[in-house]
């Protein structure tokens, strides 16, 4: 079978760039500038440490928390989005308001799973519920995704009665009596809460890349509403909606991816020197994922085809549409998948755990 | 031997019986059996100047803990195979050789010199911490590690189950039938103590200043074991005493860089129940120097995050309206 070849130019230039993605000059350029730390190894040698053995103990999470960020995140974001366009939206909003409800409960469905499967002790989930404490965020986040949980499951089958789903008798008749966004409101303030406290939970650690900056909250805040305003305009997309309804989201998802990347730079400044195990080129740390597929594919590249889509008023661009959501949707999962990756890194790093504990 | 059991088993109270209103909740939850009467706070206090580095208090506290053993392994690392804390190692002893390569010795002055040689810097000061003039400062520090039953106990703050207490002692101990293994407290301590056993009962474990044998009275196994009485226990106001005695007596010595780790430092706002008496910086150890107390960023995370909610939130609101 013969290889098909491009024209020689086009293939030297996706050569370059190929190369240049994974460049480690460019990428530690990158890293310099946003954390603002200069790496000096030579001076880094002469700190003491124990014969480099880790100050921590490496996370026990692996691909189940990073699914579970991600599920949990798109989840939340659905509902709220869900919510205010039944609250504050016109008729067109009908399909994002109904995908926005099936799609929150959808993405919910795995989350205990995964959440179970990660414990060392499965069987002792219920454990969980024992106690209700304030200052453990792990604690108000299991009570904030079983009070999501319900709303998420109601809302869903309120909606699956409007549609017409359980037919036509008196239980879908009552459900359909039932005051729908009065119902759905208390479960906003759950929704916001179980998008973003996964970051609270993270900053509440001793490891340096996830603590150091306090910002993670609000970094999984604005990449819930970034993901979720892709996965709901992903589904009006490929089920049809009317235009209006997408320019809505069309818009939400640039303010999002905005203020996302305006968090993600605070958080790497904020981080500094224990920044690296997220955005340099070394080993363990997440550099190449992070600039590539995070910054580059999942932020920069929609955000610049989206602020192109805003100000083409033309009608036809579902196919630029579809690719943006497909490009935030993988960059968020790369998100939490290179801030749980690197926070491992970070773990193991001494030096770096040493110093982020000067004051 | 069996020894006599200084605590009274607590009498499990007979139902019913009048109740105050804010019990009357874990009637139908929780414990049917009052909280031991408190004790005065126990803890370590671990000498560093003293520790000879015969890991006696490693296998003490694994022979009465029962924790089995690692897989034995050359670290290279000096002396210590143990390589840190885990869930099957909670005490461990660190080796630190801090010695320099050789340099050339001076050249020798001749004695009725020695006076003029010395102020002008030929011949090089005594080094602190160096009993005889043996002109290097080359020394051996052993370090036994272990939990610092710290005051505000990060994983003691972290447990999302319960599963972590503090005793009537005042230590922090993992209830083993609670635990669930979620992991939390892992990432959670500054100092790298508590771990999941993943290899065993996959929950997380960790020093419990043996609480099984401070109940009947007796002192931890590696205390107990203690050749040197680096390792010594008792009441920690009172430990803490004598942990500054006994740098004031090192200092007037001449040991000037002996120093204090979690006695007045207020290490996670409250300082260590469990302590020690440095010969070199913390970091030396592996101890960091001021750790960020976590649960302290929970509310600084929680305001950031609330902020970018509102921002957003206004923002759908404003786009879905028009």
């Amino acid at each position: 079978m013969q290889e098909t070849r491009l024209p020689a130019p086009v293939e030297a230039s996706l050569a370059a760039i190929r190369n240049s993605l994974t460049s480690p000059e460019l990428i530690e350029q990158l890293a310099t500038l946003a954390t603002g730390y200069t790496p000096e190894p030579e001076r880094e040698l002469e700190e003491p440490t124990y014969y480099d053995y880790p100050v921590l103990k490496e996370p026990t999470w692996h691909w189940e928390i990073i699914w579970y960020f991600f599920f949990g995140g798109l989840a939340a974001g659905c509902y709220v989005i869900a919510t205010v366009a039944s609250l504050f939206g016109s008729k067109e909003d009908r399909a994002t308001v109904r995908a926005g409800y099936y799609l929150s409960l959808l993405a919910l469905l795995p989350c205990p799973p995964l959440l179970i499967k990660d414990l060392g002790r499965p069987e002792r989930f219920l454990h969980m519920l024992r106690v209700f404490k304030v200052k453990s965020p792990m604690s108000m986040g299991t009570w904030g995704l079983v009070t999501f949980s319900l709303f998420s499951g109601v809302m869903a089958v309120l909606q699956a009665a409007h549609d017409g789903l359980f037919g036509d008798w008196w239980g879908p008749r009552f459900l359909k009596a039932l005051p729908r966004n009065l119902i759905a409101l208390p479960g906003t303030f759950a929704g916001l809460f179980l998008g973003s406290y996964t970051g609270v939970l993270l900053a509440a650690t001793s490891v340096p890349l996830w603590s150091r900056s306090k910002l993670l909250g609000a970094l999984f805040a604005t990449s819930a509403t970034s993901t979720s305003t892709a996965l709901i305009s992903l589904a009006l997309r490929i089920f049809g909606a009317p235009a209006s309804a997408l320019h809505k989201l069309e818009r939400l998802e640039w303010v999002a991816l905005l203020l996302e990347m305006t968090w993600l730079f605070r958080f790497l400044r904020g981080s500094n020197r224990a920044g690296r195990a997220l955005a340099g080129s070394g080993p363990g740390e997440q550099g190449p994922a992070f600039w590539n597929l995070v910054v580059g594919g999942g932020m920069l590249l929609p955000w610049l085809l989206s602020t192109l889509s805003l100000f083409q008023r033309t009608k036809t661009r579902n196919g630029r549409g579809l690719l943006v959501s497909l490009f935030v949707l993988t960059g968020g999962y790369f998100l939490r998948r290179t801030i749980v990756k690197a926070g491992h890194t970070s773990s193991r790093n001494a030096r770096v755990t040493l110093w982020n504990a000067k004051r | 031997m069996a020894v006599e059991s200084t605590n009274q088993p607590t009498a499990i109270p007979r139902y019913p019986q009048w109740q105050p209103a804010h019990t009357v909740v874990s009637t139908f939850v929780g414990s049917k059996v009052s909280p031991p009467a408190p004790q005065p706070a126990m803890g370590f206090f671990t000498d560093t100047s003293l520790c000879i580095g015969c890991k006696a208090c490693e296998v003490a506290c694994k022979q009465w803990n029962q924790l089995r053993a690692k897989d034995p392994a050359w670290t290279g690392t000096s002396y210590d195979n143990t390589e840190s804390l885990s869930a099957i190692a909670w005490r461990h002893v660190q080796f630190i050789e801090q010695i320099s390569p050789t340099p050339l010795p001076p050249p020798l002055p001749l004695f009725d010199r020695v006076a003029a040689a010395k102020s002008d810097g030929l011949i090089p000061e005594t080094p602190p911490g160096t009993a005889l003039p043996f002109f290097n400062s080359e020394r051996w520090l052993m370090r036994s590690d272990v939990c610092k039953h710290c005051a505000n106990a990060p994983c003691h703050e972290a447990c999302p189950t319960g599963a972590i207490i503090r005793t009537e002692y005042d230590t922090v101990y993992v209830q083993q039938d609670i635990c669930n293994g979620c992991g939390y407290c892992v990432v959670a301590c500054p100092f790298g103590v508590i771990a999941r056993d993943d290899y065993g009962t996959l929950t997380a474990r960790k020093c419990t200043l043996c609480y099984d044998r401070m109940k009947d009275g007796m002192e931890p196994a590696c205390a107990k074991v203690c050749p040197t009485d680096s390792i010594q226990y008792g009441e920690v106001e009172q430990l803490k005493a004598r942990a500054r005695e006994r740098l004031g007596f090192l200092h007037a010595q001449g040991v000037k860089e002996a120093q204090l780790y979690g006695v007045d430092d207020n290490i996670l706002d409250g300082g260590l129940n469990s302590f020690f008496l440095l010969l070199d910086e913390p970091e030396v150890y592996n101890l960091p120097a001021d750790p960020p107390r976590p649960v302290n960023n929970v509310a600084p995370a929680s305001f950031w995050t609330i902020v970018t909610a509102a921002i957003l939130g206004l923002f759908t609101i404003l786009f879905f309206r028009e």
